[in-house]
């Protein structure tokens, strides 16, 4: 009883501690390998639980069996007033030797009941659980405690707080107004990344547009600098279906998306949309890269080295 | 004293029983088909009728009131004649309750599949099938209560008060929550609105599980437990403080079911601690029922009934533990809405439900029909790999919960989501679902060893159709001996228990329900709410028919990473004035996917077109199903059915939603005005061909008003003075 107590509370104290650690335990479950090995200490733990029920309960059988021997009968008879355990307080259930002492006269299609007390750890435990409900409504509606609001308007300062926190800590975090066109290849490619697993659904992958506009023609619907893309990238256009990605996506990442996107310009789609928004001809100290070829990163970072 | 000699009605135990066997491996079967779909979204094959959102609800339906319902019929009928020494009061009785049932069940299968439902959950049987449940429920009734009335015992075990609070809570549950106003012959739409619809709701849904799945259950443990172990019943004194505590607490609990929902917060609070006050009562039975073994743990080892038994009582006790630890808002947070859930409410069916039925049907078989059990190792083979399956079940789906709840609460330090698509979450539990649907084969497949088990011993014997018994006859005049204990007095007389019953099931929720009702303090309206319209409306229906709520919830809870996530605009949580006009409500009570409530205007009507016809186009990797027949092709109609638009407004109006009436004159015009609209500019796509009559436009339209009365109004909440 005491182990599985134990056992009982050790689980428990762990809960607080994955919730405070959510990318934690996140991780941890995104390997199989740890997961199955998670699993398997359960059904151990599980398995080692049953075991130990189960020699226990052979133990309690076998018990009153060694009554049947008279001498240790007569022992039993010499200790009766010796005090009870622990366990017999908790039950205060009559021994199974004694239970005609309090069998009830009813017989119900051959059942029979025993008139045991309540038991101890049962009934005061049931006490404990009404004590709880009186304390838990007089703290929350008569003593004022915090309501589902108040806990949800201390989350949202707490959060702001932290994100206030970390942005004074942070250097060089891009904005619109700070954002500036990448020149660098490899943030360029994570900017394509980004874009293939979020962006295609709507754009396609060759930016030719679908339920999003075309990205490679000159026609822009929300401007084509990088501020303008960074800012229609972060806030969304929320009438058209386009997200406001400053959800998901943090600055750096949707400054390199913009950036990728930028690089799109005057390529050839397979299938292109027709164009949406008005005409921007090509800035032109912009060389745009000749269509013919493909956009590989030496050419980018040319681009964008005469940009600057 | 007069010895009289009877009969036992053993045919219709019979029947109930093999109804059960067979309802029950249909229910396991949609049930392990609609777990796969989780995993290959390609499973419902196109079709409507084999789509998650409408199997689901088949699911639920076959194992709560097709499985469990009949073996408890078959239960209550075998215990209840020998309790009371009496044959079942009529055979007429017996018997329409039984086809009436069956019937009931068929209509069931057809109408869910089919799309008729009123999206309330466990209740989704539209009005006319409804009326029939309550007419075969009384059936039931009067037959319980008849033949109590000419029972030769003087008092009423146990079981018996169990079996009496079930017909009566159930009943009063039934037709409460199924008060709806009838548009059509199988449509109809909730009384009840928004949060009082969804207190309601959550009124029954609780309490079916406790007066369906739990209270006549632990009736059939006090009869079949003792029959079993042939061991006295633990204690009679508990019997009486945990039956009585538990039908009264019990039906105070629904509300945990909504906490951080915008139930108001005395409500949520009343669900917690109602909630942790039944533990005992719960418990109650449990050690009513395990220490009833004590003394015969070594029959345990040989008998797979009672192997089951333990089992059963075990995840008994599991689950009404675990149930109360859900109901403390801490942990509710973390649980709600995710796998956690289902896991919990398996550990229940599967367990509890499912192996103290098994065992009854292994103990009940060889007697009915004279004979032993085929094969005792089969049975135990079952026990095991049941066993099994119930872990492989429930344990991948709490790391799943967990897990999936983590990750929707994960935040960057910049105030970004780490998993702002939330299709990441699901994609990272898809190996539990794997695993779940394993274990679900494993408990299916132990379904069958049962079926193998018992046909092979019905071979082997005859059934006894009238089984010979005799009983002194009940004396007119009953004189009290010294020293009985009070509550005898009850147990002689059936009414007195019933009226008791009745009584204490009524408290709970008329506290909870009229203050809601009545003061509309509770409820504070928002002016920019508006009814939905005609065609928003239609489209809601739609929403409806296909049971989007099985997987989709509406319900922005207060939480930081909700709003954030939901609606990052105005960081605004959903608030009770927002439902209105919802007859149903459509909270949901699982985020397979996303929460719509402010999906209106996120994305784009072509983003939602594309997304309904190849939900991977949009978003890559998704589970969630095809829906090719909400548009209409060479071969396909999908024209939307309007021929019950005005009806619709109409029924709203009566129910308290302020359309005009030149509006319900008009309902055409606006129809096709906004169709025509959403049409337009579906058809700048080039892709993209529509007619606006499909309806995929009347969908459409209603999710793009889904929270948009709330962002466009700029204000937050203003209170009812």
């Amino acid at each position: 009883m005491k182990r599985n107590l134990i056992f009982l509370a050790m689980s428990l104290a762990s809960f607080p501690a994955l919730a405070k650690d959510g990318r934690a335990i996140v991780d941890f479950f995104s390997n199989p390998y740890q997961w199955g090995f998670l699993i398997a200490m359960l059904f151990l733990s599980l398995a080692l639980y049953v075991v130990n029920k189960a020699l226990n309960t052979i133990r309690e059988i076998s018990a009153p069996k060694a009554i049947e021997d008279p001498s240790v009968a007569a022992v039993e008879a010499a200790t009766e007033e010796k005090p009870r355990s622990f366990m017999q307080i908790l039950t205060d259930a009559k021994p199974i030797e004694k239970e005609a002492d309090i069998l009830l006269d009813h017989d119900y299609d051959g059942i029979h009941e025993l008139d045991n007390s309540l038991p101890p750890w049962w009934l005061y435990g049931f006490y404990l659980s009404i004590v709880f409900a009186f304390i838990y409504m007089i703290r929350f509606h008569i003593m004022g405690g915090p309501s589902s609001e108040d806990e949800f308007n201390t989350a949202m300062a707490e959060g702001q707080a932290e994100v206030d926190a970390y942005l004074a800590s942070a250097k060089d975090l891009i904005d619109e107004n700070s954002v500036f066109l990448l020149t660098d290849a490899g943030r360029i490619a994570s900017g394509k990344k980004i874009f293939d697993e979020k962006c295609v659904s709507c754009h396609l992958a060759d930016g030719g547009g679908l339920v999003g506009p075309n990205l490679t023609d000159d026609y822009w619907l929300h401007g084509d600098g990088i501020k303008e893309v960074f800012s229609t990238i972060k806030y969304g256009v929320p009438s058209k279906g386009m997200i406001a990605w400053r959800v998901e996506l943090n600055p750096g990442a949707m400054q390199e998306v913009a950036s990728y996107v930028l690089s799109l310009r005057g390529t050839t789609p397979a299938n292109p949309k027709s164009p949406e928004g008005i005409l921007i001809e090509p800035a032109k100290e912009v060389q745009t890269p000749d269509t013919t070829e493909s956009v590989d990163s030496t050419n980018i970072s040319e681009t964008a080295t005469i940009q600057e | 004293m007069q010895i009289e000699k009877f009969q036992y009605d053993n045919t219709i135990v019979r029947n109930f029983t093999v109804a059960a066997i067979l309802w029950g491996t249909v229910g396991f079967l949609v049930g392990l088909y609609v777990a796969l779909e989780l995993v290959y979204p390609s499973l419902n094959l196109n079709l409507p009728w084999l789509t998650f959102g409408r199997l689901r609800a088949l699911h639920t339906n076959a194992v709560i009131f097709a499985f469990v319902g009949n073996a408890m019929f078959a239960g209550v009928y075998y215990s209840l004649q020998r309790l009371l020494k009496a044959r079942l009061a009529s055979d007429l009785l017996s018997k329409i309750h039984f086809w009436g049932w069956q019937l009931i069940i068929v209509a069931a299968a057809i109408s869910l599949p089919l799309g008729y439902t009123t999206s309330k959950e466990y209740a989704e049987l539209e009005w006319p099938i409804d009326i029939a449940i309550a007419l075969v429920w009384v059936v039931f009734g009067v037959n319980m209560i008849w033949t109590i009335l000419k029972r030769r015992e003087r008092h009423l075990y146990v079981a018996i008060w169990f079996y009496i609070a079930t017909f009566i809570t159930v009943a009063v549950l039934h037709i409460v929550n199924s008060l709806e106003l009838p548009v059509s012959g199988m449509k109809s739409y909730s009384l009840f609105a928004g949060v009082q619809d969804a207190l309601i709701q959550w009124w029954y849904g609780h309490n079916a599980v406790a007066f369906f799945l739990t209270t006549p259950i632990l009736g059939l443990m006090y009869y079949f437990v003792p029959k079993a172990a042939n061991r006295p019943v633990y204690s009679y004194k508990l019997s009486i403080i945990h039956f009585w505590a538990l039908i009264f607490l019990y039906i105070w609990a629904g509300p945990h079911h909504l906490l951080y929902s915008s139930l108001p917060d005395w409500a949520q609070s009343l669900g917690t601690v109602f909630s942790i006050m039944l533990i005992a009562p719960s418990w109650g039975g449990m050690i009513n029922g395990l220490l009833t073994l004590r003394g015969a743990w070594d029959k345990v080892r040989e008998s797979s009934v009672l192997k089951f038994f333990v089992v059963a009582i075990t995840a008994y006790g599991m689950s009404t533990f675990e149930g109360p630890m859900l109901s403390l808002k801490s942990v509710n947070a973390i649980a709600h809405f995710t796998d956690w859930i289902p896991a919990h409410v398996h550990i229940g069916t599967l367990g509890w439900n499912g192996f103290l039925i098994f065992g009854m049907i292994y103990w009940l078989i060889p007697r009915m029909y004279k004979t032993s059990l085929f094969s005792e190792k089969l049975a135990n083979a079952h026990f095991w790999i049941g066993t099994m399956g119930i872990l492989f079940w429930a344990l991948p789906m709490y790391v799943a919960g967990f897990t999936q709840s983590l990750m929707w609460k994960d935040f960057n330090p910049d105030g970004t989501l780490v998993y702002g698509n939330f299709l990441d979450t699901v994609t990272q539990i898809i190996p539990m679902y794997a695993l779940r649907a394993f274990g679900g084969t494993l408990y299916l497949i132990g379904m069958i060893l049962l079926i193998v088990n018992v046909l092979r011993t019905v071979a082997t014997g005859k059934l006894i159709r009238n089984e010979e018994a005799e009983a002194p006859a009940l004396e007119k005049v009953y004189k009290e001996h010294s020293g009985e204990h009070w509550h005898r007095w009850i147990e002689r007389n059936p009414l007195k228990l019933a009226l008791f019953s009745l009584f204490a099931i009524l408290i709970g929720g008329i506290v909870e329900f009229v203050p809601t009702a009545m003061i509309e303090s509770n409820i504070p309206t928002i002016d920019s709410v508006k009814p939905y319209t005609a065609l928003e409306l239609e489209g809601r229906d739609i929403y409806i028919r296909e049971g989007c709520n099985a997987c989709h919830s509406q319900m922005v809870r207060p939480f930081r990473s909700e709003v954030v996530r939901y609606d990052p605009l105005h960081q605004q949580y959903s608030m009770a004035g927002e439902y209105v006009y919802d007859h149903p409500h459509l909270w949901g009570s699982k985020r397979t996917g996303p929460d719509l409530h402010r999906v209106g205007g996120k994305y784009s009507n072509s983003w939602h077109y594309n997304h309904m016809l190849e939900p991977v186009s949009m978003s890559p990797r998704s589970i969630m199903p095809r829906y090719p027949w909400l548009f209409s092709t060479e071969d396909h109609d999908a024209s939307l059915n309007t021929s019950l638009t005005k009806k619709k407004l109409e029924a709203m109006k009566t129910l308290g939603v302020p359309y005009e009436d030149e509006y319900i004159e008009q309902w055409e015009s606006h129809l096709s005005e906004q169709a025509n609209a959403i049409a337009a500019d579906l058809n700048l796509n080039p892709d993209i061909q529509v007619d606006s009559n499909e309806e995929i436009i009347a969908l459409i339209a209603y999710l793009q008003r889904l929270g948009m009365d709330i962002k466009q109004s700029g204000t937050q909440t203003a209170s009812n003075p």
